[in-house]
């Protein structure tokens, strides 16, 4: 065989092989239209209106995501931390940065066809602005204005609840956003047998019973600014309890579902696509003000000392968590990592031994509120209470988890009957200093906003946060990331790595018609979708 | 009380007793049976309760080593067996394996005790359990009770350490257990009127919320505190009743056995309750039952003993009627004799009695009678012959006289005619006082003021007591304001009176004083007449109140016989006192009412009914 043979050869299977790649490359790359991404959530209850969305709940997270779908920002976040025009094209600030102005996007229709106006953004915005804060039109402009310097303003307007709406007569919220409420349904898990067909959004729905599902379809915006959505339409069942929803992704049956943090593991085991994002669920301990201070001050301590935040974290929660120290977690202050909580089983007898014989003992235990729904806080609040007994600290958890949506952990009533309060708290804002007012806020563990100034020094910041764990109300636990399970066909899964879903990105890789699995069907071909579809209020 | 109510109430009460005895033998031999039958059914329930332990153990320790022998256990042992191996890998593996071998609790202890995965308290992984280390194998090891920390609290449970030794010299522990609540309760197959409990001695002190039972409130709990506490002081099997209400019948009697735990601490308690309802009940039966019994044996027994007491009682009573009779004089009183028993031999023997005694009597009334005549003789000659010797004398000297002149002779005569005349008129009074004696009146009974009949009596005897020429004699009166009336005769009443007077004048030659008295002494009305004389002797008492019987040589003995005759008229006691030399004292008690017509009131005073007794009247 001659070496110009072998050379030919060895050429033409090479062309063959990039020929094949390329073309294998081109088709996996290509992006297609259609098909109805099946979510499912466990959470009963969920809230279009950012207006009643409390800050650092749970339900917060759900809300503002599916609250994504419908509605847009003046500006946003991309996944780089860069600002992208929304609703705002353009946007300039003073020196002082009390007085900024946004140039509204011309063109930008709601979902009802409504042209967007600046009524409406001063109309969604004013209530959401904290006191001071001032906003107003001018032209095609929008003017936010305060006595104090706004300087992390854009991070404020780029996250949390800042959508804008369009306020109906009749009191619904249309959005400018790539997908639109169409209907919702209730039934049992997998079928309907009852629809309700919305055209807002201004939708608050919630599970009727445990065994009973909702469903929230949106369907893709053709008139959005941003261009049609890949997706036909997006399917969110409500209420669907988490090793149900992993079920449901294993089989097939949902595209999109949240996966709690001990199911985590098993789903990695079963090779399951799963994302997380970065620490955005912060757990913690409240000291009420029942104790006196110096000994409420020395039981913090010995507290503190006793809780083996580690094993919590990498045992307990399988390395699903992280050890909290501080307030804010490092990716949203960048100064977490200055605070340490020191674990010392010995020290935290020696402190109790200098308590009152009685605070924290046998007759009268410091009652640990659990109202938290799920597990995981259960079992925080237990290995609490197992900790604090190394430290001769008796602990009695009460549980009094309430389900989703009828309690949020941010209330600041305080029993009177428990000295402490297990709450988790869901960063929404990517503002650490708002972060940080929000939850001190909410709380109540320390100083308002306007004692603290509104600096977003980090230094400045960190002085601010130490200071509040120095005040002995708070301790931190673990911080938990998000975990969202994916199925193969979702493509395209870019959300922002504070939890930001992007699904106006996301397509799905669907089999050609022909090739369609039984069982496999995420067009409008499901129960529900018909049902929709033919709803005499459904929005075509 | 009679001797027949009394031989009545013997029978009654034999009867009673009778059936009183043998109610409560047969409540007490039916007692001990039901107790022996409680027993019984405690001990196998005990049993049953130790076999379903065991039989519990055997399915919890099958169960732990199927746990044990699995694959995914081995590779466990094997995976934490390694250096800086993941133990966070298994924190959720008890709980599958918890649920597919249908156990309450299932751990896994590491061979460096530290407890890798929890299905009943989750949070407590990474910590230490020494004590499951401490033993190398515990595959032989039988199930034993157990303390089981809770997040909620702590629990019993009945648990089964089994050992991977997989790894040599790591070896992997499994804990099960099965929690030992209602439902094991519930498994027990128990007799009716029995229940189990199991107190869960998991506190140092009483906890009510302890007590596991199908149905038992608060308050039924805080009842056994006693009994647990007793049992946490000494553990050892103990029985006791508690009575839940007033009534018996809802008390239980509850069997208590310790359960020890696998140091012999004591962990829990099995209380095995029985009702004594069924007892109560029964013994309620029989106490019905003899109560019943007892009522009709007590009514038969009552008409059989009066029957049978009438026909003993009945001759007895004769016998007593018999003896009444002849104490009130029948002395030929004779009564029916039935039968040769005691009863008629006692009746034989009063009849050979009354019939010994009324020829006895009938005796003694003869030689009374002749010595009655006799007295009588003597008293008549005696009182016949004063006059009639005087008479004699007159006669005779009337006869000499004859040979006298006529004058001397007319003067005689004269002289003895009058003589005669005189000793004629004392025995003209001599024989009216004997028919005065012989014509005593029946009393006419009239309500009576006794004071002023005994003034009446004395204001007679005034003038005598300061006669001219004799002793004064001091009547003294004591008496009694007011004092009841009486019913009496007041003409005999006076004669009495005025014969105890003279008796007591007659008595005094020398003077003295006269002492009355009257008083009320047990309901009757006592009068008492005193002198100061010379007294009487023993047997001049004894012999008083005899007729005709006298220490003085002017009287007849009439006086006292006739005050006799008076006192026994009215139902009265007459007694006589008398110190020799000092004086004598005659006492009668009268009562106040008589049997029969009741006396009408006295319209008048005695004084005007009554004419002044003559001396003679008064004789003594």
């Amino acid at each position: 065989m001659s070496p110009w043979y072998v050379a030919t050869k060895r050429l033409a299977r090479t062309v063959l092989f990039c020929t094949t790649l390329a073309s294998a490359l081109e088709c996996a790359e290509r992006q297609r239209y259609g098909g109805t991404l099946q979510v499912e959530l466990h959470a009963e209850t969920v809230s279009l209106d950012p207006r009643e969305w409390k800050l650092g709940s749970a339900e917060f997270a759900i809300n503002e995501k599916l609250g994504a779908l419908v509605f847009d920002r003046l500006v946003a976040l991309d996944n780089y931390g860069r600002f992208q025009p929304q609703l705002a094209t353009e946007w300039s600030h003073d020196t002082a940065f009390k007085r900024w102005q946004f140039t509204l996007r011309a063109n930008v229709k709601f979902s009802d066809g409504t042209a967007l106006a600046d009524a409406d953004v001063l109309a969604a915005l004013q209530p959401l602005l904290p006191d001071g804060q001032e906003i107003s039109a001018s032209g095609n402009n929008v003017v936010i204005q305060s006595a104090a310097a706004m300087p992390d303003l854009l991070e404020e307007l780029a996250s949390g609840r800042f959508f804008v709406y369009h306020l109906e007569p009749d009191g619904t919220l249309t959005g400018t956003g790539p997908f639109f409420v169409s209907g919702t349904a209730m039934g049992s898990h997998g079928s309907s047998n009852s629809a309700t067909a919305l055209g807002d959004s201004n939708l608050a729905v919630s599970t009727p019973e445990g065994n009973r599902t909702t469903h929230l379809r949106f369907r893709a915006n053709e008139e959005t600014w941003s261009g049609r959505p890949f997706l036909d339409a997006v399917e969110v069942t409500l209420g669907v309890p988490p090793l149900r929803q992993l079920l449901d992704l294993q089989l097939g049956k949902a595209d999109l579902v949240e996966l709690s943090p001990e199911l985590v593991r098993r789903a990695r085991q079963d090779n399951q696509r799963v994302w997380s994002s970065a620490p955005v669920t912060f757990y913690g301990l409240r000291f009420d003000d029942a104790q006196p201070v110096a000994a409420a001050a020395k039981l913090w301590e010995a507290m503190s000392l006793s809780l083996d935040r580690q094993t919590m974290a990498n045992v307990l929660l399988q390395k699903q968590a992280e050890p909290a120290s501080a307030l804010l977690p490092q990716w949203l202050s960048g100064y977490a990592f200055l605070f340490t909580m020191e674990t010392n089983i010995d020290r935290a007898r020696e402190i109790r031994a200098t308590l009152p014989p009685n605070m924290a003992a046998g007759t009268d235990p410091l009652r640990l509120r659990v109202d938290l729904p799920g597990d995981l806080a259960k079992l925080l609040g237990e290995r609490v209470a197992v900790n604090a007994r190394q430290a001769a600290i008796l602990v009695q958890v009460v549980n009094r988890a309430v389900p989703h949506g009828a309690a949020t952990a941010t209330a600041t009533s305080s029993d009177p009957a428990s000295s402490l309060h297990l709450f988790s708290w869901h960063y929404s804002s990517l503002s650490p200093r708002v972060e940080l007012e929000s939850m001190v806020s909410a709380l109540n563990i320390g100083d308002s906003l306007a004692a603290a100034g509104s600096s977003t020094d980090p230094e400045q910041l960190y002085a601010r946060e130490k200071k509040l764990l120095e005040e002995r109300r708070v301790l931190p636990l673990v911080v938990l990331p998000e975990y969202i399970g994916l199925s193969q066909n979702v493509r395209d899964w870019m959300p922002a790595p504070w939890g930001q879903w992007h699904l106006a990105e996301v397509w799905l890789d669907l089999p050609e018609p022909g090739s369609a699995q039984p069982g496999k069907s995420k067009a409008t071909a499901t129960p529900v979708a018909q049902l929709l579809t033919t709803s005499p209020g459904a929005k075509p | 009380m009679s001797f027949r109510t009394k031989l009545l109430l013997v029978v009654l009460l034999t009867i009673f007793a009778s059936v009183s005895v043998v109610a409560y033998a047969v409540t007490h031999y039916t007692q001990a049976a039901f107790e022996a039958m409680d027993a019984e059914r405690t001990e196998a329930l005990v049993a049953q309760f130790k076999k379903e332990f065991i039989q519990r153990g055997e399915e919890i320790a099958h169960q732990a080593k199927n746990i044990a022998e699995a694959n995914f256990t081995e590779r466990m042992a094997i995976d934490l067996s390694r250096r800086n191996a993941d133990q966070s890998l298994y924190v959720r593996d008890a709980v599958g394996s918890a649920q597919e071998h249908g156990l309450d609790y299932v751990e896994f202890v590491n061979y460096d005790g530290v407890l890798i995965s929890s299905a009943q308290f989750p949070a407590r992984v990474g910590y230490k359990n020494d004590w499951v280390t401490s033993v190398k194998d515990w595959n032989d090891t039988p199930a034993f009770l157990k303390k089981e920390e809770l997040p909620d609290g702590v629990s019993l449970s009945l648990s089964v350490v089994r050992t991977n030794n997989t790894v040599a010299d790591k070896s992997l522990y499994i804990i099960g257990g099965h929690r030992l609540d209602k439902n094991f309760l519930a498994s027990l197959v128990l007799p009716t009127g029995m229940r189990a409990l199991i107190y869960t001695n998991l506190e140092p002190t009483f906890v009510p919320a302890s007590l596991m039972a199908e149905k038992i409130d608060a308050e039924q709990a805080e009842r056994f505190a006693p009994l647990v506490e007793q049992l946490q002081k000494q553990p050892q099997a103990v029985v006791r009743t508690i009575d839940w209400t007033r009534d018996p019948a809802d008390a239980e009697t509850f069997h208590a056995i310790p359960l020890p735990g696998r140091n012999n601490e004591l962990l829990g308690i099995f209380f095995v309750g029985s009702s004594r309802k069924e007892l109560v009940l029964l013994t309620r039966q029989i106490l019905k039952m003899a109560a019943a019994v007892a009522a009709a044996a007590l009514l038969i027994g009552l008409l059989v003993s009066f029957w049978v007491s009438a026909r003993i009682t009945k001759p007895v009573e004769e016998l007593s009627e018999g003896a009444r009779e002849v104490a009130g004089g029948r002395w030929d009183t004779r009564i029916d004799v039935h039968g040769s028993d005691e009863i008629g031999q006692l009746a034989e023997a009063f009849n050979h009695m009354t019939q010994t005694l009324a020829a006895q009597k009938e005796r003694l009334v003869q030689t009374e009678r002749v010595a009655a005549w006799r007295e009588l003789a003597r008293r008549l000659a005696h009182e016949l012959r004063n006059p009639l010797f005087p008479m004699q004398i007159t006669v005779e000297n009337l006869q000499k006289a004859r040979k006298l002149g006529a004058k001397q002779f007319l003067e005689v005569f004269h002289e003895s005619t009058a003589t005669l005349k005189a000793e004629l008129a004392n025995l003209n009074t001599i024989v009216a006082r004997f028919s005065d004696f012989s014509k005593m009146p029946a009393p006419q009974f009239v309500r009576v003021n006794v004071n002023e009949a005994l003034r009446n009596a004395v204001r007679l005897f005034e003038p005598q007591f300061n006669e001219v020429g004799k002793p004064t004699i001091t009547p003294e009166l004591f008496l009694t304001e007011p004092l009841p009336e009486i019913d009496a005769d007041p003409d005999l009443l006076h004669r009495a009176f005025q014969n105890l007077v003279l008796n007591a004048l007659d008595a005094m030659p020398a003077g003295g004083t006269l002492t009355l008295r009257t008083s009320e002494q047990d309901g009757n009305v006592r009068i008492e007449v005193a002198d100061t004389g010379k007294g009487l002797t023993p047997e001049e008492c004894s012999r008083l109140f005899t007729p005709y019987y006298t220490t003085k040589l002017q009287g007849t003995g009439l006086g006292l016989a006739i005050v006799q005759s008076v006192v026994s008229d009215h139902q009265a006691t007459i007694s006589v006192t008398s110190d020799e030399g000092r004086g004598t004292a005659f006492r009668i008690d009268f009562p106040q009412r008589q049997a029969g017509p009741r006396a009408t009131p006295r319209e008048t005073a005695p004084e005007s009914k009554s004419t002044p007794p003559t001396l003679a009247a008064a004789s003594d």
